[in-house]
C-alpha cells in the first residue's frame, strides 16, 4: 500500500518538481503547441495547423542544414575523442598521482572564460592577417584563409568540447582494473594491442559517454558556425535564427528546435544503448 | 646447475624506493615441481613471483628460465602465464574469448584457437558454461576459467598468486586437488604462492618460507614440518614448543640446554654444526612428539613439570594447552585415546616430557 503524500516529504519534493514544470515541461509544452500555431501578416495566432511541420519537412534547405549539422556533430565527436585519447591516456597511465591531480586541474581552466571570449580569439588567430599566417609567412608560406570555413568552425567545436571530452575519459580510464592490464601482457599482448583489446574495451562505457557528450554540445552550438565558420553551410542552430528573422516564423523555428531535441533524444538512447552492449553479453542467454 | 633446473634466482634483490622487498635471493625451481612460496603479508612472496613473471624487475641479481636470463624481457615476451588473486577475467569477453586470448595473441587461427579453448573447457569442467559472461559463474567456476586460460598455451610453468583465497573453506579444499591433480597430469611446474600453511603443505613438492623478504627454509613439507630450521619457521608453522637457554655442555651426540623452564637435552642426528658450550640455544619440539604423565616418569631426559590451562578438540586430535612455574606455555597434541586416561581439568598437575632425539635446535635469526 502506498503512503499517502505528507507535509514533510512535500516540503522537500516541492521546489523540485517546482524548477522541472517551471523551466522543462511547460517551455516543451509550449514549445509544441507554438509549433502548430500559424503566422499571418507577422503576427503569430494560436491554432492547430501541422502547416509548419509540411512545410519545414518539404525544404531541402531544412534537410541540408540537418545533415550538415549532424555531419559536423558527428565529426566533432570522432575527432574530439581520438584526440582526447592520447592525453587522457597519458594523464590515467604515464603521470604520478600528484601530477595527474595537476593535469585534471588545468583541463578545468578553460572552463574559466567564457566560450564566446575564446572563439572570438581564435579569430584573431585564424584570419586572413591572423597570428597564424603571420607566422605561416615567415617561412614564406600562405597565407591561408582559414577563417569562416568548415575547418574553423571544427576548431571551435574543439574548443568547446575538448577538455570536458578528456576529462570524462579520464574519469572512466582511471577506474579500469590495472590488473587486467597486467594480465594482457602476460599472455603476450603488447602494449599497443593491450590499449585496443583491454584499455578501450574496459572504458567502454566512458568513451562514448564522453563522445556523446561532444555530440549534444556541439549539435546545438551556434557560436562556433557564425564566428568561425562564417554561417556557411548552415547548421540548425543558424537555420533557427534565420528563421525567427523572416517574418516572424516562430512557429517554423519550433518545428526545428523539437526535431533537434528529439535527433539528440535519440542519440542520446542510441549511444548509451551502444555503450552497454558489451556488458550484456551473453547475458542473454 | 642441475640438469632439471627450470629456474633460478641468483643473487635476486628487489628494491622499491629505499625499501627493500627481496633480500639476496638464491633459489632454484626444477622442472616438473610444484613449489609453494609462503609467508605472511610483505613477505616478498608476491614480489618474487612478479619478477618471475616479468611483471616487476629485479634490482640486482640474475634470473634464469631454462638457464637463459630473462630479467631484459618484458612479460609479452616470456611464457610464465600467471592466475591473479582477482582473477584478472576480462569482464568484457565471455567465458570462451577470455580462454582463446592467450592464443589469438599468438597468432592462431580462429578454428584452431577455437577447438584448443574448448578441450581445456572441457578438462575444467565448464564447457557448458563457454557462451556465459564471466559475471554470471560462480567463484570456483571463475576459478577454472582463469586455469583454463593460463594452461590453454600449455606452458612449461605456471606462476599462481593466493588464486583460492577469495573461496569458501569447502570449495578450496576441493580445488585443491583439483590443483594437484592437474599438475600431476601435464607436468608443468607450478609457483604457487600463499600465505596459508594448509594449502602450501597439502599440494606442494617443496616449500619456501620467506620473512621479510629472505628466505628462511626450502623443504618437502615433511623437512620443514619436522625440523624448522629456524625460530621464524617454527613459530609461523605454529605447531613446535619452543625453547630458549644457555648452552652446558655440547659434543657430536649431545647438547645440553639450560632453560628457565630446566634442564634440555637434544641429540642424535639432528646436530650439524654442534654449539659451543655458553652460546644461546633455541630448540624445539613438535606438539605431537611430546607426552603427558601424572607421576614424573623415570629414566626420561626432557621434563617439564605443567599445569593445564586449557583443552582444545581439533578433530580425530585434541590440543592441551599447559603452562609452566614461569608461565611458558607449552602445547600437546594427542589423540582422543590416548588423552583418555589423563585429568585434565584446569590447574592440573601433569609432567610434559619427550626424547633428546625428537628435539631440534633452530637458529634464533
Amino acid at each position: 500500500m502506498r503512503r499517502a503524500i505528507s507535509l514533510y516529504g512535500l516540503t522537500f519534493s516541492l521546489p523540485l518538481l517546482v524548477w522541472q514544470l517551471l523551466f522543462f515541461v511547460f517551455p516543451l509544452a509550449f514549445l509544441v503547441a507554438l509549433s502548430f500555431w500559424t503566422v499571418k501578416n507577422f503576427t503569430m495566432r494560436p491554432d492547430f495547423d501541422p502547416v509548419n511541420w509540411v512545410t519545414m519537412f518539404g525544404k531541402p534547405v531544412f534537410w541540408q542544414a540537418y545533415g550538415t549539422t549532424v555531419a559536423l556533430a558527428a565529426s566533432a565527436s570522432a575527432l574530439a575523442s581520438v584526440l582526447a585519447f592520447p592525453c587522457s591516456y597519458a594523464i590515467t597511465f604515464k603521470l604520478s598521482d600528484s601530477a595527474r591531480r595537476w593535469a585534471i586541474f588545468l583541463m578545468v581552466i578553460p572552463f574559466f572564460t567564457s566560450y564566446l571570449v575564446r572563439v572570438y580569439s581564435w579569430q584573431i588567430f585564424l584570419s586572413d592577417a591572423g597570428i597564424v599566417n603571420v607566422i605561416l609567412g615567415w617561412f614564406g608560406l600562405g597565407p591561408y584563409s582559414m577563417l569562416n570555413t568548415p575547418g574553423a568552425t571544427m576548431v571551435g567545436y574543439m574548443t568547446l568540447s575538448l577538455p570536458l571530452v578528456i576529462l570524462l575519459q579520464l574519469f572512466s580510464l582511471v577506474f579500469i582494473d590495472r590488473t587486467l592490464i597486467e594480465a594482457a601482457h602476460n599472455m603476450r599482448c603488447g602494449r599497443l594491442r593491450t590499449v585496443f583489446e583491454v584499455v578501450i574495451p574496459s572504458a567502454r562505457v566512458g568513451l562514448v559517454i564522453a563522445a556523446l557528450f561532444c555530440f549534444i554540445l556541439t549539435f546545438g552550438d551556434f557560436v562556433s558556425p557564425v564566428y568561425l565558420g562564417g554561417g556557411d553551410p548552415t547548421t540548425l542552430s543558424i537555420l533557427i535564427t534565420d528563421t525567427t528573422k523572416s517574418g516572424q516564423q516562430w512557429p517554423r523555428a519550433a518545428v526545428i528546435a523539437l526535431t533537434m531535441i528529439g535527433t539528440l533524444l535519440a542519440v542520446a538512447f542510441l549511444a548509451v544503448r551502444f555503450a552497454y552492449a558489451g556488458q550484456a553479453k551473453g547475458a542473454r542467454k | 646447475m642441475q640438469r632439471d633446473t627450470l629456474v633460478s634466482f641468483e643473487g635476486v634483490i628487489k628494491r622499491f624506493g629505499g625499501f627493500t622487498a627481496v633480500q639476496k635471493m638464491d633459489f632454484e625451481i626444477k622442472k616438473g615441481e610444484f613449489l609453494a612460496i609462503m609467508g605472511s603479508s610483505g613477505c616478498g612472496k608476491t614480489t618474487t613471483l612478479r619478477m618471475l613473471a616479468g611483471l616487476e624487475a629485479p634490482s640486482e641479481g640474475t634470473i634464469r628460465l631454462s638457464g637463459k636470463p630473462i630479467n631484459h624481457l618484458p612479460t609479452w615476451q616470456r611464457d610464465t602465464p600467471m592466475v591473479w588473486q582477482s582473477l584478472a577475467l576480462f569482464p568484457f569477453l565471455n567465458v570462451r574469448e577470455n580462454v582463446e586470448f592467450a592464443l589469438k595473441m599468438r597468432g592462431m587461427a580462429k578454428a584452431e584457437r577455437r577447438q584448443r579453448a574448448e578441450q581445456w573447457l572441457d578438462r575444467m569442467q565448464i564447457l557448458e558454461f563457454a557462451d556465459r559472461n564471466v559475471a554470471q559463474l560462480s567463484g570456483g567456476q571463475r576459478q577454472r576459467v582463469a586455469l583454463a586460460r593460463s594452461l590453454v598455451v600449455e606452458p612449461e610453468i605456471l606462476l599462481l598468486d593466493e588464486p583460492l583465497s577469495a573461496l569458501d573453506a569447502a570449495l578450496k579444499v576441493r580445488m585443491q586437488s583439483v590443483l594437484k591433480n592437474l599438475q600431476r597430469e601435464t607436468g608443468i611446474t607450478f609457483v604457487y604462492v600463499t600465505h596459508s600453511q594448509s594449502e602450501a603443505f597439502s599440494m606442494a613438492d617443496r616449500v619456501v618460507i620467506m620473512s621479510r623478504g629472505v628466505i628462511e627454509q626450502i623443504g618437502t613439507p615433511q623437512e620443514i614440518y619436522g625440523a624448522p630450521r629456524t625460530r621464524f619457521v617454527a613459530d609461523f608453522l605454529g605447531s613446535s614448543n619452543i625453547f630458549t637457554g644457555k648452552v652446558l655442555a655440547a659434543s657430536q651426540s649431545m647438547v645440553e640446554v639450560e632453560t628457565p623452564d630446566g634442564r634440555l637435552a637434544l641429540g642424535g642426528g639432528n646436530l650439524p654444526i654442534p654449539p659451543r658450550q655458553g652460546d644461546t640455544a633455541t630448540l624445539t619440539v613438535l606438539d605431537t612428539k611430546t607426552h603427558l604423565s601424572v607421576s614424573r616418569p623415570t629414566g626420561a631426559a626432557n621434563i617439564v613439570p605443567v599445569r593445564v590451562i586449557g583443552e582444545e578438540f581439533v578433530g580425530a586430535t585434541a590440543t592441551v594447552y599447559l603452562e609452566t612455574a614461569k608461565g611458558h606455555e607449552i602445547r600437546v597434541q594427542k589423540s582422543h585415546d590416548e588423552l583418555a586416561g589423563l585429568p585434565l581439568d584446569i590447574g592440573q598437575e601433569l609432567f610434559v616430557h619427550w626424547a633428546p632425539t625428537d628435539s631440534h635446535l633452530v637458529a634464533e635469526a
